[in-house]
């Protein structure tokens, strides 16, 4: 007969919780822009920010908060949300909590671009930023076009397995031929940075995330159906051949200039959507728009971290990440079991 | 209308059905019957819209469906899966309100009454507030039932036509709950017009329920009538191989009893 | 005639990187710059040898030597150094060498109003000569400081005069941290040390490179020159000298093992006349790595 009912648990509503994340994450990204290696007392921060102050330590204050944090801290953000928003929508299209952006291609693609520019041309971001990403979107297609054949997302997923094996043998290849400096350059960007920001890369940027952000969102119904399963979701009224392009198209181009231009930084799109879904439940609704903010919030905090564990030197935030996000998920996992 | 004309599948170059027709129509319930492999799943997935035909036509009012788009299509059938799953856990109301999304125009206070109505009809409105992983197996068919009946009535104009598609769905089902839901069946095909085909395994099931039985052996139709005529001793023996008496319901008139006889040795 | 003039008169060289740092400088200091952030080893290990490490507030994560620099403030790898930690410190002059990056950085430090120099890093003789220059220009020394950087350019005039000696010895640089020995070549600043010495590098590809116990064996040096750490890591010379490949070498059988601190063997910079001596002393004996 039916099974002893277990206790119903109040959900807290879905408007008070997206309000709640997007207080947090503005104060976080105020006190991470207030805060760093140049101690930059808290009475004149509102000063600096709009212009007032002229002696020499002034001009000095404003220009590290406008020039170098501030640029940061919205860098941050914006590789934050669309890592989060990219994991999520992956985990939902394999319908498996593990899976993340990099299961297609886009993460060893970029980075194998990234190296053969470093190896073959000249480091600088300028050259190195577009090859990543050409070098992750050839990867995501020739994934998806191979996989594609076969009928189901598992062609997809087991394509995305071999290109990334192919990537990483071609990215062995480089690194056997780099020399001394070359190497170091392979190293730090493999630990991913958000050093590059700058007022242009930030402007070019947030708009293209929060575009790209807002067409993954459309797509939740479609994601709550193929929870279902495929062949449920197609008998809803979605076409599958249609949303797996849609989707991974989406993604590859979300993530491909995020790779490209910070390097690595593994663990927000696996970790973040995979939280969130612990605690507010599977529901895309709630999920995409909560996974962009708690992104958003994770990679603040931990760009924050690295700026200010090691003064006056910083750690590479991809180890922030990591070192942070998988205990936690551990943590939570021992908690609470799978969702 | 729902109908297949000589209808020819084929899974991996075998032929798996051949020379099927029939018309699902409205208000009544048809069942499919016939041993393993001999076509019912794909016959359904056939009539899905999930496999296209080697030869022949499926067609919903006149047109393939070959033509219609996966929502247009959804918006006039739905089919409950033999099997239900779910990749991440989620409440039962967030399971079934998702019959739903062929139909974004419907507003939230319908679709909430709509979600109630259809708990009721699939006996789990008990279930309401749960998380369907936390159900046992038969719980969540019921549940996947109520969400199924959500896309069947939405947004319904009067006297539309909409099919309803089951895969064997008493397959988890003990007794008690096998009735219930064919019984909805059959009230959803009375009153409201739904058209439906069940794929079953149990015999006296289908001639309980249903209104014309299709027999399918060797993926050709050996007999699509009531069951009363239907069934036959030589039909069963041309469909499941087996020896079969065909009683008379002690309960119920001119409805057949089957009892299977166990082959010699 | 002011002690710049002076200079001026005698080392004609000198004029350039004077100009390089101007030009350089986004806002020149008027004063010697006394707040000094230094980024690159090589150009730490200059302004100590320079008298000037008093003024540094600041080094990179690859600047070891003088022992006393690491106790300094560290901003990170050169190649990728934190810019708002350097900031912190309030440099009134950023000594970078040409590798230090991204070049995004530096950029950013300019823009911050702070006087950045480039110094030369390339292994050769010139290059360090003018990357001295460029430190004691920048620096703005005094008459003291101009002295020593005069000697350091004198000591490396003499050290790195071409010695002719009766064979050019083939030899091997190797290193073995993990077990996997590597073997240095073209471009890389060992083996610019060895050539300077005398020797002839018997590894021909360019850079580090991984080096099989086999293409070792061939290569039939007759000496090895390698870093401590190497030998540390195989448990001492005889134990070096025995691994698969080297044991078979001319080398290997001698135990002819020239043995370097890392630094001194991976960097190229004043401390190259000591550096010179000790690989002449162990290709050609004692008496010949005294420069005449």
């Amino acid at each position: 007969m039916a099974s002893p009912a277990t206790p119903r648990r109040r959900r807290p509503g879905r408007a008070a919780v997206l309000a709640a994340l997007g207080t947090a994450l503005l104060v976080l990204a105020l006190a991470a822009a207030s805060n760093g290696a140049m101690r930059i007392p808290f009475s004149r921060l509102p000063a600096l920010m709009f212009g007032a102050g002229t002696g020499a330590e002034d001009a000095l204050w404003r220009n590290v908060l406008l020039q170098v944090r501030l640029p940061r801290v919205l860098l941050a953000i914006v590789v934050g949300t669309g890592l989060a928003v990219s994991g999520a929508a992956m985990q939902a299209l394999f319908r498996n909590p593990l899976a993340e952006p990099g299961l297609i291609g886009v993460s060893l693609g970029g980075a194998l671009g990234a190296v053969a520019a470093i190896v073959l041309g000249a480091p600088g971001l300028a050259v190195i930023a577009p090859s990543a990403f050409a070098g992750s979107l050839a990867a995501t297609l020739l994934a998806y076009r191979l996989g594609g054949r076969s009928t189901g997302v598992a062609g997809v997923l087991l394509a995305g397995v071999a290109i990334n094996a192919l990537c990483a043998a071609v990215i062995g290849l480089f690194t056997w031929q780099a020399n001394d400096a070359q190497l170091r350059s392979l190293t730090f960007w493999n630990l991913g940075s958000l050093a590059a920001a700058s007022w242009p890369l930030v402007a070019a940027l947030a708009p293209w995330v929060a575009a790209l952000s807002l067409l993954l969102l459309r797509d939740w119904r479609a994601m709550n159906a193929l929870l279902l399963g495929e062949r449920e979701a197609q008998h809803l009224g979605f076409a599958l051949a249609a949303l797996r392009r849609r989707l991974v198209v989406l993604v590859a181009l979300l993530v491909g200039p995020l790779v490209a231009v910070t390097g690595t930084i593994g663990f927000v799109g696996l970790v973040v959507p995979h939280l969130v879904r612990l605690t507010l439940g599977a529901d895309h609704r709630a999920l995409l728009p909560a996974s962009l903010l708690v992104g958003a919030i994770a990679l603040t905090l931990a760009d924050w971290l690295a700026r200010i564990v090691a003064v006056p030197s910083e750690v590479p935030i991809g180890i922030i990440t990591s070192l942070v996000g998988g205990p936690f998920l551990l943590w939570l996992l021992a908690r609470r079991g799978t969702a | 209308m729902l109908q297949a004309a000589n209808l020819a599948c084929a899974r991996g170059g075998r032929a798996v059905l051949q020379g099927v027709s029939l018309a699902l129509r409205p208000g009544e319930v048809l069942g499919v019957l016939g041993a393993n492999g001999a076509g019912k799943s794909t016959l359904l997935a056939a009539l899905a819209g999930e496999l296209a035909p080697a030869s022949g036509a499926v067609q919903l009012d006149g047109r393939p469906l070959a033509q219609w788009s996966a929502q247009a299509l959804a918006r006039r059938r739905a089919v409950l899966p033999q099997a239900p799953a779910l990749a991440f856990d989620l409440e039962v109301d967030e399971v079934v309100r998702m019959g739903a999304y062929p139909f974004a125009e419907l507003a939230p206070g319908p679709l909430a009454d709509l979600a109630e109505h259809a708990l009721e009809l699939a006996d789990a409105a008990h279930l309401a507030g749960r998380r369907h992983a936390s159900l046992s197996g038969g719980e969540q068919q019921r549940v996947q039932f109520a969400r199924v009946l959500v896309q069947l009535l939405a947004c319904r104009a009067e006297g539309e036509y909409r099919a309803l598609l089951l895969d064997e769905p008493t397959a988890s089902l003990d007794p008690r709950h096998q009735i219930t839901l064919l019984r909805a069946v059959s009230r959803l095909a009375r009153a409201h017009g739904v058209a439906a085909l069940v794929v079953l395994h149990d015999v006296n099931l289908a001639a309980a329920w249903c209104d014309h039985i299709a027999l399918l052996a060797g993926g050709r139709l050996v007999g699509l009538d009531a069951p009363a005529s239907v069934l036959t001793a030589a039909h069963l023996r041309a469909v499941y191989g087996l020896d079969a008496h065909v009683l008379e319901h002690p309960e119920q008139p001119g409805q057949p009893l089957v009892l299977f006889c166990a082959p010699p040795g | 005639m002011t002690d710049r003039a002076r200079m001026l008169r005698r080392r004609p060289l000198l004029a350039l990187p004077l100009l390089t740092a101007a030009l350089g400088a986004h806002a020149a200091a008027p004063a010697a710059p006394r707040r000094v952030v230094s980024l690159g080893g090589v150009v730490t290990e200059i302004v100590h040898a320079l008298g000037a490490d008093d003024r540094l507030v600041g080094v990179d994560q690859s600047s070891l030597h003088p022992p006393a620099a690491r106790a300094l403030p560290q901003v990170g790898y050169f190649r990728s150094f934190a810019v708002e930690g350097v900031l912190s410190l309030r440099p009134d002059l950023v000594l970078a060498s040409d590798q230090a990056g991204p070049p995004h950085a530096l950029q950013q430090l300019r823009a911050a109003g702070v006087a950045v120099v480039m110094v030369a890093s390339a292994p050769e003789v010139p290059a360090l000569e003018q990357s001295i220059d460029t430190v004691a220009a920048a620096l703005a020394l005094d008459a003291d400081g101009l002295a020593r950087a005069r000697e350091l350019r004198r000591q490396l005039d003499a050290a790195t005069q071409p010695v002719a000696h009766a064979s050019q010895p083939r030899v091997l640089i190797l290193s073995s941290h993990t077990g996997r020995l590597q073997a240095a070549g073209e471009g890389s600043a060992p083996h610019a040390l060895l050539t300077l010495a005398g020797g002839i590098n018997a590894f021909t590809q360019p850079g580090y490179k991984a080096i099989s116990a086999e293409a070792v064996a061939a290569a039939r040096p007759d000496a090895i020159l390698t870093s401590t750490l190497s030998i540390h890591a195989a448990g001492g010379v005889a134990a070096f000298a025995a691994q698969p490949g080297v044991a078979m070498t001319p080398a290997g059988r001698a135990q002819r093992v020239i043995v370097l601190d890392d630094l001194l063997l991976l960097g190229f910079g004043p401390r190259l006349p000591q550096a010179l001596e000790q690989v002449r002393a162990g290709l050609f004996g004692a008496a010949a790595a005294r420069p005449s």
